[in-house]
């Protein structure tokens, strides 16, 4: 039953083995893991949708995007597996882990049904009205399509404007 | 990567090019011939039942964009990108971006006078579905083209080479 702290396990242990790894290739692949890894956390945090995503971003086109890159690069001379930590960054993350902790008291439990997120307003309009304003049976694409098209259209120029900042740090004019 | 590393390392360097090379696969060109179809089929399907169960067109198009880069990986990623065309992939994003703000537009002129992006002031039975559909449809297109895109042009580097 209990599947979160293996899987907490696994993601801390491939996130730990990306920030340590001193070949870059053996990092990119560490990243893909930890992506499925956290892929699996959103669908046990009930969130298909992110799941789906993180699954198709971080684990498949990213690691890709990532390997090209690092395609063009050389590998570092030497033996050593392991990256000698940074102090102060290392500080500084573990400040600012130590600060996030404090919160986690206040979480609530996965699908508790006395949080403010579903019990305000605008989510019990969404969920009483969306499959008949929108005519669709998914209530995440009803709010993403629908009610808020204009944030969608939004990040659909983000989209478009990663392309466009790509292009110009290249210093080109087409995908070529 | 500049002359000079490549000379005082030639090890990495040599290490660098097993990387970039593109090895032609048997076993790759056949497992992308079969798998393909399915992986955009199903990018498509993500797409257009996004509306009814998980996905959308963000993961959609992600997925129909992995068909591009498994035939690049498996094909070699120039012949892929001069089957495409050079000025294709930018042409498609910006169709896909102006085809989104169109439907929105649309919704709002004088015959419909609904919101921006009021589907169902265009008036015919499930509108609202088949707005949200199409509205997904476009996002998976512009997803999945700079995708193809970023991957092209990662690949290729910077104008004038940094290849060579």
């Amino acid at each position: 039953m209990n599947v979160e702290l293996p899987l907490i396990a696994f993601v801390l242990a491939s996130a730990l083995a990306t920030a340590v790894l001193r070949d870059v290739l053996g990092a990119i692949i560490a990243f893909a893991t930890y992506s499925l890894g956290i892929a699996v956390v959103w669908v046990v945090l009930q969130a298909p949708d992110v799941a789906l995503t993180e699954a198709a971003v971080g684990a498949g086109v990213t690691t890709v995007l990532f390997l090209l890159t690092i395609a063009k690069t050389v590998r570092p001379s030497g033996d050593r597996v392991l990256e000698r930590p940074h102090w102060p960054a290392l500080a500084v993350a573990v400040l600012f882990v130590g600060v996030l902790a404090t919160t986690l008291g206040a979480l609530p439990e996965i699908g508790a049904a006395d949080t403010t997120v579903i019990t305000s307003e605008v989510t019990e309009y969404y969920l009483a009205n969306a499959y008949e304003e929108a005519g669709v049976k998914n209530a995440v694409t009803a709010v993403l399509a629908a009610y808020r098209g204009f944030d969608t259209l939004g990040e659909v120029v983000v989209v478009y404007s990663a392309g466009v900042g790509l292009l110009v740090v290249l210093g080109k004019e087409v995908f070529a | 990567m500049s002359e000079s590393a490549s000379e005082a390392d030639p090890e990495a360097a040599e290490t660098a090019d097993d990387l970039r090379s593109y090895v032609e696969s048997p076993i790759i060109m056949a497992t992308v011939r079969v798998v393909s179809p399915f992986v955009f089929t199903y990018g498509l399907y993500l797409m257009f039942h996004g509306a009814n169960s998980s996905g959308g067109g963000f993961q959609g198009g992600v997925v129909v964009a992995t068909v591009m880069l498994m035939l690049g990986i498996a094909f070699g990623i120039d012949p892929l990108r001069e089957w495409v065309g050079e000025s294709t992939l930018v042409l498609v994003v910006v169709a896909g971006v102006f085809a989104f703000l169109a439907i929105g537009v649309v919704t709002t002129l004088p015959p419909f006078g609904g919101g921006f992006l009021d589907y169902s002031a265009l008036g015919f039975p499930g509108a609202s579905k088949y707005g949200i559909e199409a509205v997904e449809l476009f996002i998976g297109v512009v997803v999945a083209s700079t995708i193809t895109g970023l991957f092209f042009a990662i690949d290729a580097g910077k104008e004038g080479g940094d290849n060579e």
